[in-house]
């Protein structure tokens, strides 16, 4: 996970090296992302860092720190604590699901989705290709669960064809050549084709689909809040057409640490087990409740301002001159932004390792050093996400540093 | 509720002599249990969780012995929570969950550690790693944590196959029973392949037994013979260290990897560490990730972690001090009507017997929890103390930092008043 600044250096040219590496202050961290790009952070002292990585980096705040602080907790493992009892309460209650467990991450809560609905051995689900349960859960479901996967293709807006969704249903069964489906997994919004929001007549088409073959309907629903406040709509207006949702705390709704899956009780009740088995049972955790507890009331309404910022950027994109990056705008939808570069002579990684450098010439045009840190993405593009750590200002400053990016390294004709 | 009509089947058999107020009773043992007081240990079947806390009736005073996982953060250690400096876990960037790993790992003597949402998930990680082929086994003791309470994870979620060796009551195993268990016949295709033994420090089914240090030098001596790998559920391991006087890394020196609790008598909400060689932690961050520990601000938990570890341990020989002093109070109890090995209380957990056959370990823990109109008048005050039902028709309770002398001693109070109430010396 962490790497030297050698091989930072292969992409940089001409850029004087930044003397945060021996700050002592802040201990640099080196990260890989998930791509096997290099990118550090932890910022030089005087250079403004929009980080853009993911909104799973929000940090709580003042108000949410004093909710932590002050929470009531008890023994969760003898479900004794009662911050944590009345956050499932809340969440169940805004899902329109009948219950709710927290757990502390979206994977495991996946996970206990899967495990849940295909507690048999020989079930299999059908996931699609692009989804973060299939690409990012380190095949927990097969590792773990011993379920087996069978794909469908991801469209660009997040969706599946129907057509091919039921063909993947297994109709052979009982015929023992044949696994049994027991469970198609959506997910809302959809991450690596960019934050899309899935269309409610799609999740009505799909959860027929199920019901008409006995499968059950779960939606990583990891920012199902950005979907919803982007539709307009409550969540329960979403999630009427699902079994189950497993909803992140910790990304959007800035959270340290959690997700709520959430269903019908008895199915809850089963979730509960496969939570302790898996190591999920925590003790005095309305600590973290509290944080939830607070978002749920005070951090969704405000997701409007990150999804209007994402946009914003990628007007930007659009406009500069020279035409260098390829961006459907109407297909920004939250907070998530997936573009491309047009011009060829730069990649994905070197553009975000541009993006994240500030060298001496960029104070002295700017009059500021400004890291934007970005990650390279499927299909040779770069997506920024947006979240309550990036106000308009960071985004004005991200739009300024890519048009000085932009005129710095690019040419208009191929060399 | 079924169980309700469990409870008054029990009330009725014992006459309404059982409580003053049966109502206050019942209410107060729901209040605090969520749920029949008949449960054994650990036996949460789902019934609805909404009954939550350990509140108690409005005067009467609770002493929760039931286990050292209630135990609260108190101010300084909320105050560390409130106030810590996090980043993303999951991006390797939280300071103060890398400060709390690389502390516990000097403690402990081992290269590096990984924070992790509790102990179960610790001991799974561990098998994970360890045991990380198809076909291979583990050897775990018979009355082990990870073998009783962890839901059958190791083979369920990692496909590791068990065979057990029979705990003695001090904690310990037989070594030539442990050494007959290991596959001499590998790699004949009959038998799977003995990668690991498991040890648990302190034993929680035996009462908080300390193991030996011999025992482990011959364990890890018996291991390296054969190639295996030794991991102790070292869930209580900081009640050993206490309990011999010696620093952590002394008991760890034997062992090539540990789960160490922070939420049970060091006190924080939540966690673990698991430590070990590096190439060890690094498979065990994947592990992690996979069965979902992945959080993401976790510097938040992270500081109540590394609070403890500076602050938290030295306090534990109190509860090992209250835990015996109630064992003396219980050998000294007339009529003579309790069972317990006080040589075998070493540290906070209590297990005993009863030796009048009239009353269950679930029927003593019940009314060691109910106050009465009569107890109030008799002692001044109602106590509920609340243990659970243990193994081998036994009783549990553990101390632990939110039981002080006081509590201890109305404890006993309250043992000697159930004692001379409900008790006969004589057979019905």
């Amino acid at each position: 996970m962490f790497t030297s600044p050698k091989s930072i250096n292969r992409h940089i040219h001409k850029v004087k090296k930044i003397n945060v590496l021996h700050t002592r202050q802040k201990p640099l961290v080196f990260c890989v992302s998930k791509y096997g790009a290099r990118l550090w952070t932890g910022g030089t002292s005087h250079a403004r860092v929009v980080d853009l990585r993911s909104d799973t980096v929000t940090k709580p705040g003042p108000a949410m720190r004093q909710a932590m602080a002050e929470a009531e907790v008890g023994d969760d493992v003898m479900g004794e604590d009662p911050t944590v009892n009345d956050l499932q309460q809340t969440a169940a209650d805004l899902f329109g699901m009948e219950a709710a467990i927290f757990v502390p991450s979206g994977t495991m809560s996946n996970l206990i989705a899967v495990m849940v609905h295909c507690r048999e051995r020989g079930d299999e689900m059908i996931v699609g290709d692009l989804s973060h349960l299939h690409i990012y859960e380190q095949g927990g479901s097969a590792q773990l669960a011993g379920v087996h996967s069978t794909t469908v293709t991801t469209l660009p807006d997040g969706t599946f064809d129907l057509k091919q969704l039921e063909a993947k249903i297994r109709h052979g069964y009982p015929d023992p050549h044949y696994p049994r489906s027991r469970l198609i997994c959506v997910e809302n919004t959809h991450n690596i084709q960019g934050g899309r929001v899935l269309p409610l007549p799609f999740l009505q088409e799909v959860r027929a689909l199920a019901d008409q073959y006995g499968v059950s309907l779960h939606m990583d629903g990891a920012r199902v809040m950005n979907a919803a406040v982007a539709q307009e709509v409550p969540p329960s207006t979403i999630l009427q057409h699902t079994h189950t949702v497993s909803v992140c705390l910790s990304k959007g709704l800035g959270c340290p640490v959690g997700t709520v899956l959430a269903g019908p009780r008895d199915f809850i009740s089963k979730a509960l087990r496969c939570r302790k088995a898996l190591g999920g049972g925590m003790r005095q955790a309305g600590i973290l409740a509290a944080a939830g507890r607070f978002s749920l009331e005070n951090m969704i309404g405000r997701l409007v301002e990150d999804h209007r910022n994402a946009k914003t950027f990628a007007l930007a994109l659009l406009d500069c001159k020279p035409p260098l990056f390829a961006v459907d705008v109407s297909a920004v939808e939250t907070n998530i932004l997936r573009f491309a570069l047009q011009d060829s002579t730069m990649t994905p990684q070197e553009f975000c390792t541009r993006m994240s450098e500030v060298g001496e010439d960029e104070e002295a045009a700017l009059g500021q050093g400004v890291q934007v840190l970005m990650y390279p993405h499927f299909g040779n593009s770069v997506r920024a996400v947006w979240h309550l750590g990036i106000s308009s200002e960071d985004t004005r400053l991200a739009i300024q540093k890519m048009r000085f990016v932009a005129s710095r390294y690019f040419t208009g004709i191929r060399h």
